[in-house]
């Protein structure tokens, strides 16, 4: 898998910058883009290699949750900040209503300009596409409150 | 107190060391330079009114005044990662560089990895191996969370690790993990001389590995949460005894109260140089207890 071809990828649908990849490189695995620090890796049974970059299941590339976490910063188009109580929902695993310039497709969506992860933007939806295992439920969060812990 | 009196010659302060013991450890967390900085880190955690302060002698530990830091949005971010203080000074004394090879030899959960992975920028190879089923999903997952894009997990049994060639290699093995009695009381009930000894034996066989996977010059750290000399200095000095070419650096972290390693114990000499070892007590620094050995190849 071509560098070049990831970064387009990244770039179309977030305005990534390609530089934001120049040390990284990828690989196809199934149907997963995975990133890894290496162009080669050493002659190992390995279990895994990298980060479970972009998933290519769908009609659209599908972005991991780990990958916007890390290179989601740079994102400059389809980024949605979320106020804490919509963080909160998006952390559950819920979907919400929301008016937002955003464009139909999977987006970076962020709190206090921290990246939480990938949220899928369809018809003034946002559903939210954290993994289950790292979802958490209402009333889990203690800090989410700007100035105040719950 | 079981299986603890056996140190009241060695350890100093015993009485104090005894009373530490018996108390819950601080919540701590290490910062992950991977995915935020370190100020902005403590400002978001400060606004939300998690109190927090860092580790005198680390800048990327910190104490957080919660109960439940797993719960905190900075975990779920992967901002930081929830470790034991102590344990946080095996990949500070390995002192990996961006670029380098490096392999974790026992990595599960992926503290120890991540930690490392942070240090290198994400950069060159770290090779994180553990052969337990059931650890490699929990060590894959916290390094998902922690971002790693240069770790490479593998499943081989440490003792027969391939022939490889490392800069760094990092053995934290296996353990009766005596100094995480605060966190875990019923280590101590479970302590034996018996399972000392027993994991002594893959404990030589493990930290001989690594030595052997280590590039000339280049540097091996082995490491333990237990107190129990059998397992630590008598495990390097094995090690030492069996393999020509290597010494003992000082292990000397600026600011984090140490012991030197023992030269004897129970009627065994392992030669004044094993004092290069640290020993870390829990009464020393408010943290569980730990060993660290530095080994450097010619």
């Amino acid at each position: 898998m071509e560098r070049a071809e990831v970064a387009e990828m990244m770039g179309s649908r977030f305005g990534i910058p390609p530089e934001a990849f120049e040390a990284v490189s990828f690989f196809l695995r199934g149907r997963n883009v995975w990133a890894f620090s290496l162009p080669e890796v050493p002659d190992l049974d390995y279990e895994a290699v990298g980060l479970r970059f972009i998933s290519l299941r769908g009609r659209v590339p599908k972005p991991s949750t780990y990958a916007l976490q890390l290179f989601g910063r740079f994102a400059t188009k389809n980024v949605v900040d979320l106020s804490s109580d919509q963080a909160r929902k998006f952390i559950a695993g819920e979907r919400q209503s929301m008016e937002a310039d955003l464009e139909d497709g999977y987006v970076v969506v962020a709190h206090q300009g921290d990246v939480l992860g990938c949220g899928l933007y369809s018809r003034g939806e946002l559903i939210s596409q954290l993994p289950k295992e790292r979802r958490i439920g209402e009333g889990g969060i203690e800090n989410l409150l700007e100035g105040g812990g719950r | 107190m079981d299986g603890l009196s056996r140190y009241a010659g060695v350890i100093p302060e015993f009485d104090r060391f005894v009373e530490a013991i018996y108390r819950p450890l601080p919540t701590t967390a290490r910062i992950n330079g991977l995915k935020t900085g370190r100020d902005r880190l403590l400002t978001r955690l400060r606004g939300a009114q998690v109190p927090c302060s860092p580790f005198p002698w680390y800048p990327w530990g910190i104490r957080m005044g919660t109960d439940k830091p797993g719960n905190l949005l900075e975990n779920l971010m992967g901002h930081i990662h929830i470790q034991e203080e102590i344990s946080m000074v095996s990949a500070v004394v390995l002192d990996p560089r961006p670029g380098e090879r490096v392999l974790d030899l026992c990595a599960a959960p992926g503290s120890k990895t991540t930690q490392i992975a942070m240090m290198m920028e994400n950069r060159g190879l770290l090779v994180a191996n553990d052969p337990a089923n059931g650890r490699v999903a929990s060590l894959r997952s916290n390094c998902e969370r922690a971002g790693a894009i240069n770790v490479a997990v593998t499943r081989y049994d440490g003792r027969r690790f391939p022939a490889q060639k490392f800069d760094r290699v990092l053995v934290d093995g296996p353990c009766t993990g005596q100094g995480m009695a605060r966190k875990d009381p019923a280590v101590l009930g479970r302590w034996s001389l018996k399972r000392s000894l027993g994991l002594q034996r893959l404990q030589v066989a493990l930290l001989k590995r690594g030595v052997e996977v280590a590039k000339p010059g280049g540097t091996v750290v082995y490491s333990t949460c237990t107190f129990a000399p059998e397992e630590n200095e008598a495990v390097v000095s094995r090690v030492m005894e069996r393999t020509s070419g290597v010494s003992l650096q000082e292990v000397a972290v600026p600011d984090l109260e140490s012991s030197p390693g023992l030269a004897e114990w129970g009627g065994s000499s392992f030669g004044d140089e094993m004092k290069r070892c640290a020993r870390y007590y829990p009464h020393q620094n408010d943290t569980g207890g730990f060993f660290v050995a530095k080994l450097v190849k010619e």
